[in-house]
């Protein structure tokens, strides 16, 4: 069991390059990473209009192997692996017995015998000490701190952008969550059409022999760098899920609507399954607000019609709407005059279709 | 260094003293630390601080922070137009962007407030 928690701060191989880039650098899951460049609200921009390039070689990466790793994971995880095809991505999540959610992650299926795995930086060795407890008979190796990383890129333009790095044809992932190998100068790169902007974008995962150049390579064929602030920006303008906000052990799949996550639920084995049959349907609902001026944070209280009904989850002032906008756990059903407790101050919000802004990530 | 005309808090407002009155905002490190700000809250002509209470609030795409006044006091004036144009907040906080004015009494408004070499040590070990 590995329980290498570390006080050391790890910092990715690029940290020179944000610091040259005048990024604000701060303590992340155990990182030192980029905030921001200058500007969150400007970052953000760029992507949704052009290109933006995020360092997250923070995010842990795993790799499973093995004849029994699909059918392990499967049972492991609260989605479906053995049915993902080979050269696809899913995204699904780790449950505890009663489906409460221990992390979220992405698979990708790179061969057969062979699945891939990123997990969110701050769960990394507790997600390793359930997986590995809970697989038997597959290989499972650790690759997050190997010198290499992961680079996204996203955005409108992405796709030109990577093609011209490539130089090989701009026939690669025609569709959202596909993978592929693409030749570049300093050899293949493994790519996916993944993200966590809501934007046609990629996620490519670099060897420490390409992460400096393929990152000095992108931003100098128009990428803007982006950093954490804009990342967390972005997720919430798509109502894409952050551990620790909209998810964590007391919310379960159900109640953060994320069925899709564990695709076949309701016939398949696998833990955490039973827990979620047995339940009655969720009590409460994640909810879109906007609000006029002031950002709608972590922790806020909710009201409707003076009655408090929940907790803000996660609160951001939205680039592209120009307006604060937040998620949170409503009581299900509730409506009505809704108002959040502003550190005293009670103030009109008003309810959001979600997502924000529209997904552009299949288009 | 930032200017030596005036008194700094160890929480980033600034005081300078013009007779009675005594004029306060916040400090430039202050705003680069919050970041793009979205949002102020100026307290109402005639209130009455105390040394050290929060009589504002500051918010940016980060975080939000409550603005505390390095004197006692009663507020006299606000900066009216800048919680709807937040740029002199932004850009010029030691000067454009003050935030309100105290009339204080007695000499001794600013005992125990940073001069500016010793805020600057504050900066430092914040930075």
């Amino acid at each position: 069991m590995a329980t290498s928690s570390t006080e050391t701060v790890l910092q990715t191989p690029l940290a020179n390059n944000h610091e040259g880039l005048g990024a604000k650098m701060v303590p992340f899951a155990g990182w030192k990473m980029p905030l921001d460049y200058g500007s969150i609200l400007g970052e953000s921009k760029a992507v949704r209009a052009t290109a933006g390039l995020f360092d997250v070689s923070h995010m842990a990466r795993f790799l499973f192997k093995g004849p029994h790793a699909a059918a392990e994971l499967d049972a492991a995880l609260g989605g479906s692996i053995l049915d993902q095809p080979v050269g696809k991505a899913r995204y699904t999540m780790i449950l505890q017995d009663d489906g409460g959610i221990m992390d979220d992650l992405i698979t990708y299926r790179t061969d057969n015998d062979e699945i891939f795995m990123v997990v969110n930086a701050a769960n990394r060795h507790r997600d390793w000490e359930i997986l590995t407890s809970r697989l038997h008979q597959t290989e499972c190796c650790d690759l997050t701190e190997d010198g290499g990383g992961i680079l996204a890129i996203q955005g409108p333009d992405s796709h030109k952008i990577l093609a011209e790095l490539s130089g090989g044809g701009s026939d690669f992932c025609p569709a959202f969550l596909d993978l592929a190998e693409i030749p570049s100068p300093w050899g293949d790169l493994f790519i996916a059409r993944t993200g966590y902007t809501g934007e046609h974008g990629y996620e490519i995962f670099v060897t420490a022999e390409q992460i400096v150049p393929v990152w000095e390579k992108l931003l100098e064929l128009g990428a803007a760098p982006v950093g954490l602030g804009s990342r967390d920006v972005l997720r919430l303008e798509a109502c894409l899920a952050l551990y620790g906000h909209e998810i964590h052990e007391k919310i379960t799949p159900l109640d953060a609507g994320l069925r899709f996550a564990i695709k076949g639920w309701k016939t398949r084995e696998f833990i955490g399954g039973d827990a979620l049959r047995a339940m009655g349907d969720p009590t409460i609902e994640l909810a879109g607000f906007t609000a006029e001026k002031r950002v709608p944070r972590e922790g806020y209280a909710i009201f409707c019609d003076g009655e408090p009904v929940g907790e803000i989850c996660s609160g951001v002032y939205s680039a592209t709407l120009d307006r604060p906008i937040a998620t949170g756990y409503i009581k299900k059903g509730v409506d009505g005059a809704f108002t959040v407790d502003f550190r005293g101050k009670q103030l009109p919000v008003k309810r959001s279709a979600m997502p924000f802004v529209a997904h552009n990530s299949r288009g | 260094m930032r200017p030596e005309d005036r008194s700094y808090l160890d929480s980033h407002e600034w005081a300078k003293l013009d007779g009675d009155i005594v004029t306060i905002g916040i400090t430039d490190f202050a705003v680069e630390q919050l970041g793009e700000l979205v949002y102020l809250d100026l307290p109402d002509v005639g209130r009455t601080l105390d040394k050290g209470e929060a009589f504002g609030e500051v918010e940016s795409v980060k975080a939000v922070s409550d603005v505390n006044s390095p004197v006692a006091g009663e507020v006299v004036e606000t900066n009216n137009g800048l919680p709807d144009d937040l740029d002199a907040l932004q850009n010029d906080s030691l000067n454009g962007g003050w935030l309100i004015k105290v009339k204080v009494t007695g000499a001794d408004a600013l005992d125990g407030l940073k001069n500016a070499a010793a805020y600057e040590e504050v900066v430092a070990s914040e930075s």
